[in-house]
């Protein structure tokens, strides 16, 4: 697949929250504000990128080797728990006030589905380092972008007067479902136009 | 602590998919047919089982006695980074059996669930009391609080999956026995069914409307003897 | 349609705003009924049973949450408005479910769930478009045959047919150059103006207007419903202007991107190189004139400031125009538009005043 290919397939095609449904909870739970969805959309993007390339190091250099492909999930685990922890601890020590804008401890990001998600559907796209790298950072790239639409949109819907049960968490999930059928317009055919061409 | 209104409030009160954030992540994504949520929640349901056991044994035998006060891993400084990638590591030992049991015994199923297999393992609810759990370390009770929580997450998992199913594909997907090939089709719905809901949008507005309902459900009264023992 | 918008800030526009709504929203209604009655006019029964079920499904949707709400709310006519542009925005072979199922899930899910009129973030009409199109995407493509083609001819949408084309490589000159050679029939009206056009109006500078001109100006063609007749909509869309009731920014902006970008961009998917692309086929085939002023100039889902609707036109021009010429679900406009109003929350935020914004993050 080309690089075209790769960065429009993980960020707009596959995407990880609107089509995987990887990552919802950082995405709907994050605290409210623009602010705070930066933080945590970009500390997300950030790790799924690194968990993506990392996945593809164990996965060739470790995995296939030696021959021992059922031990992917725990050592994919691990492995982003551990660059998660790292992640957080680069923050701390750089931009302790995005850390706290963000509002909720990283280590919450680190049991996230989406970066152990990025790592899978890379290592499951057979791609080389690079590839990895790129599609993991697409992936992230999309993420981001949901994440800062979600986020202008519960600002609004902060201010709107919303049946009770609904308000908060449904709708948000609602949201996503509706943002979820917007990006259907970016199918696999419209990628093989892109392209392609006619 | 009544270990009754414990599995009570697991299966209603604590349902994971719709209260908390928990365990959202892999809850939508398998729910187009409702064979793959029935081995989700199967799947959950003993990886949450057996890694509160693990970690029930675990803290019996490194303090010998019994009670702490429970701390959410969502407040993070209570657990200490150790105790909390051993339970990782438990949980996705745990899960990686899962999926090689799932490849020996229904392979079309392990391809199906694919990359969500192994998500299991960071599936919140399996890891979100990694501290004592409520129940302190008394295995019985950690094993119910376990069973009402999972059973509540396969209830709400297998409700979406039966409305995506039967209204986006008009169908109902379940193990092939004998004759019976596994899909009972409706008649009507299946000749035009609004696949729309089998994307992953209706996904989330399920999930959405299923939060929505819950909190509803919630708002009913909750008897005074349950009240004060729900901790 | 058009409804001022409750703010945190300000709450007394809401209250002015809702009396004179009432007339706004049977006033875009009314500005719907020429294109309407043509798009019936061509297709007779079925077409009015389109409009009528997907209507119909609208008031009964909106009548149900009145049950909950215990507030009747059919009288503000926007639950009508809204099942009218689903029913146009049908092909008029449509099996009924479609139309009424879109009608259905564009009041209870996109509208009602957010707290009713004002309160959605999404257009109901255009999200309710979309999943009809996911769900019953064949259902969504039946056209029928105008009045007066030739017994036995498939009817097929021009947009569609040209897609078709392209896809088999067909790649000659024009859209209605490729449509001709395809055979896509054309009316015998279409032939004798444009005969006499050509012949008497045109003959001195040596121009000639392809097979398909005259059917698209008049919108005699097989199409959605209410997409058929630009001029009419044209004329609705006129009123609306003068009048108020919708805004000029978003409909301009939109337009002319979309035509910047289809002028420019327009023949490099089909390899014909810059300044390649067609437009007269573009904006008189498919809902782009419905969709730009009576879809994308919703107030309620679009942007509170003027430079916000120009950004936000932008927007959909340049969505549009990825989705007609790469995209596949439909001719792009209801996708363009849902699209668009992901974006707006976003734009809103970026362009609301300094002040608005900050007292939204103190609360």
């Amino acid at each position: 697949m080309s690089w075209l290919g790769i960065i429009l397939t993980f960020s707009l095609v596959d995407n990880v929250v609107l089509s995987r449904m990887l990552g919802i909870c950082p995405c709907v739970g994050a605290p409210r504000g623009m602010k705070s969805a930066l933080g945590v959309g970009a500390a997300t993007a950030l790790l799924m990128s690194v968990s993506a390339l990392a996945g593809w190091m164990i996965q060739s250099l470790v995995l296939d080797p030696l021959g021992v492909g059922f031990l992917r999930t725990p050592a994919f685990v691990l492995s982003v728990a551990c660059l998660a922890w790292i992640l957080e601890a680069l923050a701390r020590r750089t931009a302790p006030d995005l850390l706290r804008a963000a509002g909720f401890p990283v280590a919450g990001i680190a049991l996230n589905c989406a970066a152990l998600g990025a790592a899978l559907l890379v290592v499951k796209g057979g791609f080389g380092a690079l590839g990895s790298l790129v599609a993991g950072l697409s992936a992230g790239a999309g993420f981001f972008i949901v994440t800062v639409l979600l986020s202008a949109i519960r600002d609004r819907l902060e201010v709107e007067k919303v049946p009770e049960p609904l308000r908060g968490l449904p709708l948000h999930l609602i949201s996503a479902g509706l943002l979820a059928f917007a990006f259907v317009a970016f199918d696999r055919a419209f990628l093989a136009r892109m392209l392609h061409g006619w | 602590m009544k270990s009754r209104s414990l599995a009570r409030r697991g299966i209603l009160n604590g349902n994971p998919v719709a209260m908390v954030l928990v365990g959202l992540c892999p809850a939508a994504a398998v729910t187009t047919r409702v064979i793959d949520a029935l081995w989700m929640s199967v799947g959950v349901f003993s990886v949450l089982l057996l890694t509160r056991v693990c970690l029930s044994l675990l803290s019996l035998l490194r303090d010998g006695e019994s009670a702490g006060p429970s701390a959410d891993l969502r407040g993070g400084e209570g657990a200490p980074r150790i105790r909390w990638l051993g339970a990782l590591l438990i949980a996705s030992c745990l899960t990686a059996s899962f999926e090689l049991v799932l490849l020996a015994f229904a392979p079309e199923e392990s391809a199906s669930l694919g990359i969500y297999a192994p998500l299991i393992a960071v599936n919140c609810i399996v890891l979100d009391r990694v501290e004592p759990a409520a129940g302190g370390k008394h295995i019985p009770t950690a094993l119910l609080d376990a069973c009402g929580l999972g059973l509540g997450f396969a209830f709400a998992l297998l409700l979406i999956a039966a409305v995506r199913e039967v209204l986006g594909a008009g169908t109902i997907t379940l193990f092939p026995a004998g004759t019976f090939g596994g899909t009972i089709e409706i008649p009507g719905l299946s000749s035009a069914p609004a696949r729309a809901l089998g994307y992953a949008g209706g996904g989330l507005i399920c999930l959405g409307y299923l939060a929505g309902l819950s909190r509803l459900l919630r708002r009913r009264p909750v008897p005074a003897a349950e009240e004060a023992g729900t901790a | 349609m058009a409804e001022p918008r409750p703010l945190a800030v300000s709450p007394a526009p809401h209250v002015v705003g809702l009396v004179s709504s009432l007339r706004l929203t049977w006033t875009v209604a009314g500005c719907l009924l020429p294109a309407a009655a043509w798009g019936v006019f061509l297709f007779r029964v079925p077409a009015l049973e389109v409009l009528g079920v997907a209507a119909g499904s609208a008031l009964l949707a909106e009548l149900l949450t009145s049950i909950f709400t215990r507030r009747v709310t059919l009288g503000d006519g926007s639950a009508f408005v809204t099942g009218l542009l689903i029913g146009l925005l049908m092909p008029p072979g449509a099996p009924l479910y479609v139309p009424a199922a879109a009608s259905a899930f564009a009041i209870l899910v996109v509208k009602q769930t957010f707290g009713g009129l004002g309160r959605n973030w999404m257009n109901p009409t255009a999200a309710g478009v979309v999943f009809a199109l996911i769900s019953w995407t064949g259902g969504m493509s039946q056209w029928l045959p105008v009045p007066g083609s030739a017994e036995g001819s498939a009817a097929v949408a021009p947009l569609e047919a040209l897609r078709a084309a392209y896809a088999a490589g067909a790649r000659p000159a024009g859209p209605l150059a490729v449509l001709s050679t395809q055979g896509y029939a054309w009316s015998g009206l279409d032939g004798r103006v444009l005969g006499w056009v050509n012949d008497h109006l045109l003959s001195w500078t040596g121009m000639v207007l392809p097979r398909g001109t005259f059917d698209l100006l008049i919108g005699n063609t097989a199409g959605r419903i209410g997409e058929l007749s630009v001029p009419l909509l044209l004329l609705g869309a006129a009123w609306l202007l003068g009048r108020s009731v919708i805004r000029w920014q978003v409909p301009v902006a939109f337009l002319s991107v979309f035509c910047a970008a289809s002028i420019v961009f327009g023949g490099l998917p089909l390899g014909r190189g810059w300044f390649a692309g067609g437009l007269y086929f573009q904006l008189f085939s498919g809902s782009i004139v419905l969709g730009a002023f009576f879809l994308a100039t919703d107030t309620v889902t679009s942007p509170l400031t003027d430079p916000g609707r120009l950004i936000y036109g932008a927007s959909l021009g340049v969505l549009l125009f990825f989705l007609r010429y790469f995209g596949a679900l439909g001719d792009g406009v209801p996708l363009a538009i849902v699209l668009g109003n992901c974006l707006v929350p976003l734009i809103d935020r970026l362009t609301v005043l300094r002040g608005r914004a900050r007292h939204r993050e103190a609360a």
